[in-house]
């Protein structure tokens, strides 16, 4: 496969998830739309192009980890996931309805391939931090990836497992700042500044690198080159416009949450599709 | 009732601002929560005295804690796991243990967050609030309690946690003065005493109007301070009916029911039953679908009470 390939059937794949997230949203009329859509990109390059999985045995041992630290981003992985095979895509069609397999904030124990129960931010580094350390205890060549918000940083327990995962020489964690500028209460910059986040990360011992987390070839291009430094936890700081690819909500703090509208989604459906047939032709071309 | 619904945060949000203006001392936090807990017009009016923290909830109370020392009144709403479980320790030592006057609000209480899973609700507040020695656990049932609820919380000195809902809620209740640590009848019976609070009372009372029509007589206790209890009304009420029901939207185990239970373990002649969720992660769904199905809205309560009377 070209590297030209590689990267266009990657953003087929991510217009895919994108469709997804959209059919969720119709399902339950509302959800967490802005920060799915700006870790989308990533999250389905790690999952179609990355990570050692089976989603037929979602349980092995020596399979690659993924999680959301910020679990609110739910609707990327599931879209994902759907695509990738973990389960059937009518499932999407439960989403929000009672007793759902994908609730609001994803669970392990209703969703196979769900490797940790988020929502509460600040969590995930840490417990990423611990599956790395037991392939390391183990002698395991697996890998642990996980996304974190930019608003979620200023949570201590992000700074706790920085600590612990530079202290234990961590090459096999990959942390991805999912870096929108945008939190519920507007830009991260205003609400709690964590800027230098790269200098941050790196005083801690971490090997860092800096893409534009919407650029399929440069998400495809960092992924290649993990481990970025031998004995050293991976940071990448991932900058992305909040709502990517919803052309009603892109960079809008307002679409953190989306109670959408039918006509919005109908509009933004249609876009998505019109992307994916011209992807198509140029693939085939 | 007079049919007309409001939104809690917005009550509260409000009625923190209206006290700013004559009370220097209220200074309200926020981690990313600020807008959403009603405070979009303090924010205008008295940005000094607004800080806005970002997503660190056990900072924020560490911050807070340091400011009471000085005489400020912080208050902090945010959804209510995480300014409750999430800085549990800062909550127990730094406000509790030294005897603070920090204001914690937790909002989307209980199920309100119904589909966001487990993470986002809310059901183990009360027992972790109420086992803080000197909190006082508040959990006003109306908007107009809500109001005045607020307005005790500040004029009080000491550590307060309160817990309000999300969707808009009912219009229970007349106006008046609201005492810590002080229950009302809100209706006499005779057969059975229903001990409510919070976001259930609505549906407790419609509850009790059933039983009513089917003959039975309930004495309906609304609860809006769970801690410290109001334990000479609970006595005198269990004393005449000899049955007791509590209801919350919480765990049964800590929560109203629990307070209630050890209240009344000293009547051996008084049969007391806690109807709440069971200690489990609760399923997800709409808001009115998981109170039908742990049997929160009037029609469970009712059949709750049927139970409890066969
Ligand atoms: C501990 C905790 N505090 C607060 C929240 C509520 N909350 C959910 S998402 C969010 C904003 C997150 O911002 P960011 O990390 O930038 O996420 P993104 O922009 O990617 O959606 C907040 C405050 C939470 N889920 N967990
Ligand atoms: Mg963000």
């Amino acid at each position: 496969m070209t590297d030209k390939t590689r990267i266009l059937k990657l953003k087929i794949a991510a217009a895919k998830s994108r469709r997804n997230v959209l059919r969720m949203i119709k399902a339950s009329g509302h959800g967490h739309v802005g920060g799915a859509l700006s870790a989308i990109d990533l999250v389905t390059a790690l999952y179609f192009d990355k990570m050692k999985i089976d989603p037929s045995d979602p349980g092995k041992p020596d399979r690659d980890r993924f999680l959301l630290s910020a679990g609110h981003k739910c609707l990327a992985q599931y879209s994902v996931m759907a695509q990738r095979g973990y389960m059937d895509q009518s499932v999407l069609d439960t989403y929000g309805s009672f007793k759902a397999c994908i609730p609001g904030h994803p669970d392990m124990h209703k969703l196979p391939g769900v490797e940790a129960n988020t929502g509460a931010l600040g969590h995930g580094m840490s417990i990423a931090a611990g599956m790395a350390m037991s392939a390391k205890l183990d002698k395991e060549d697996f890998c642990v990836y996980a996304v974190t918000g930019d608003g979620e940083l200023p949570e201590g327990s992000n700074w706790e497992a920085a600590a612990a995962a530079g202290k234990f020489g961590l090459d096999n964690l990959t942390v991805f700042v999912d870096n929108n500028g945008l939190q519920i209460s507007g830009k991260v910059t205003d609400v709690m500044s964590m800027e230098d986040i790269k200098d941050k990360f790196r005083a801690f011992g971490w090997a860092v690198a800096e893409i534009d987390g919407n650029d399929m070839e440069q998400i495809v291009q960092v992924l290649d080159r993990l481990p970025l430094q031998k004995g050293k936890p991976n940071m990448i700081l991932c900058h992305t416009v909040k709502a990517k690819g919803l052309s009603i909500g892109e960079g809008k703090a307002g679409y953190h949450f989306w109670n959408a509208k039918p006509e919005e989604l109908a509009a933004a459906d249609r876009e998505l599709e019109e992307q994916i047939e011209k992807l198509t032709k140029e693939l085939e071309a | 009732m007079t049919g007309e619904f409001i939104d809690p945060r917005k009550e509260f949000g409000k009625t923190v601002t209206e006290l700013a203006k004559d009370n220097e001392d209220i200074v309200v936090f926020s981690a990313d929560s600020g807008k959403s807990s009603g405070f979009g017009d303090f924010i205008e009016k008295y940005p000094e005295r607004y800080y806005e923290c970002g997503i660190m909830e056990q900072g924020v109370v560490g911050l807070a804690a340091g400011m009471a020392t000085a005489g400020k009144i912080p208050v902090f709403c945010a959804i209510a796991p995480f300014v409750t479980c999430r800085p549990y320790e800062m909550v127990r030592n730094d406000m509790g243990y030294m005897r603070q006057n920090v204001k914690i609000v937790g909002r989307n209480c209980g199920f309100t967050y119904s589909d966001l899973g487990a993470t986002h609700q809310s059901l183990d507040d009360f027992g972790l609030m109420r086992l803080i020695p000197g909190m006082v656990v508040l959990a006003p049932q109306d908007p107009a309690e809500i109001r005045q609820g607020v307005k005790a919380m500040i004029d009080y000195q000491g550590p307060v946690y309160m817990r309000i809902g999300n969707p808009k809620i009912p219009v229970l209740f007349e106006e008046k003065p609201f005492e810590i640590g002080k229950g009302t009848v809100l209706r006499e019976g005779t057969d059975l005493t229903l001990i409510t609070t919070g976001s259930v009372t609505g549906a407790a009372i419609e509850a009790a109007e059933v039983m009513e029509r089917e003959g039975v007589s309930v004495e309906l206790i609304g609860m809006p301070t769970v801690c410290p209890v109001d334990e000479k009304l609970v006595k005198a009420s269990a004393a005449k009916t000899k049955k007791v029901l509590t209801v919350e939207e919480h765990y049964l185990d800590g929560g109203l029911g629990t307070i209630i239970t050890e209240v009344l373990s000293g009547m051996s002649d008084v049969f007391v039953r806690r109807h709440g969720v069971p200690k489990l992660y609760a399923t997800t769904g709409s808001y009115e679908q998981l109170l039908d199905y742990y049997k929160l809205d009037a029609k469970g309560i009712a059949g709750v009470i049927r139970e409890v009377l066969a």
